[in-house]
């Protein structure tokens, strides 16, 4: 049972850090694509 | 069948493999920012994805150790492979995310923990407390594997499966002498004569039976496989029931046997 606990904290530990910030890399940026400056507004 | 026996044959897909899938979508953020044409980006998720990727494939490369048989040089690999891990979390937390160096740090620490609390790190597990028999422990693993890898080149799967099954017993008779030291006095001569004679016997063995094919030479060392099959069968029970005596004297006639065949 202690095993088993161990093991769940441990898994919860790893979601809560290298999945945590591996979804907020790819929220915390917008991923558009920039259009190209030739078709931007002239000034 | 021994624990060690059962631990090696554990499949391969148990375990070790969030620390791949978690960075997933890492792995996305950096082909995104790859395609908007942000380099700097681009390397901020990408190193760290290395880092992760190179952490998770030497903590499965731990777990494939830790199972395999005591006494073989060992690389701590889970305790490496878990620093890369936490390594590349801080780097990601900072580079890819933002985070202030402090919070990162504290993102790398929690994968630390998470990695020792899920996979451990490696520890040298000491074969027995008295120092000479360590020794004899760790002289006898190699020998098996030794007799494990003249085995592989074994065509006959017969033969085979038969040193498949001696190395087993092998295994069951060093655990005895590992859980109880008394025990190596009683298999000495075992550990001394008999494991040598069987890896020099399979050794030549696999040497030969290549060229020569000569049914004499297999039946010759079918009757010899089956000998050391029963003598370490009986060597593991003598153990449990502490009797030295008779099997010495049948372990002398096997080494007669092996002298005759040529092998020791």
């Amino acid at each position: 049972m202690a095993r088993f606990l161990t093991k769940a904290v441990g898994v919860l530990l790893l979601f809560a850090t290298i999945g945590v910030v591996s979804c907020q890399a790819v929220l915390s940026e917008d991923h558009a694509v920039a259009p190209p400056a030739a078709t931007r507004a002239a000034p | 069948v021994s624990s060690a026996v059962v631990a090696r044959r554990r499949p391969i897909w148990i375990g070790g493999w969030l620390p791949f899938i978690l960075p997933l979508p890492l792995t996305l953020d950096a082909l995104a920012n790859l395609w908007q044409g942000d380099l700097v980006g681009m390397l901020g998720s990408a190193l760290p994805c290395i880092l992760l990727f190179g952490g998770a494939a030497l903590i499965r490369r731990g777990l494939a150790q830790a199972s395999a048989r005591p006494g073989q040089a060992a690389w701590p690999w889970r305790t490496l492979g878990a620093a890369l891990v936490a390594l590349g979390t801080a780097a990601a937390a900072f580079s890819a995310v933002g985070h202030s160096p402090p919070i990162a740090l504290c993102f790398g620490l929690g994968a630390l923990l998470g990695c020792y609390l899920c996979y451990g790190f490696d520890r040298r597990p000491r074969l027995s407390a008295d120092k000479d028999v360590a020794a004899a422990l760790a002289e006898a693993y190699r020998k098996l594997d030794e007799l494990e890898a003249a085995g592989r080149r074994i065509r006959s799967p017969e033969f085979r499966e038969r040193l498949g099954r001696i190395v087993a017993w092998g295994e069951r008779i060093l655990e005895r002498i590992a859980a109880d030291p008394e025990d190596f006095r009683r298999a000495r001569k075992f550990l001394n004569v008999y494991l040598d004679g069987a890896r020099q016997v399979t050794e030549k063995y696999a040497r030969t039976h290549g060229e020569a094919g000569s049914a004499e030479l297999e039946e010759s060392f079918r009757a010899l496989l089956a000998d050391m099959e029963a003598v370490s069968e009986e060597q593991h029970q003598r153990l449990l029931d502490n009797d030295l005596v008779d099997l010495d004297v049948q372990i002398e006639v096997l080494t007669t046997r092996l002298r005759k065949e040529g092998v020791l």
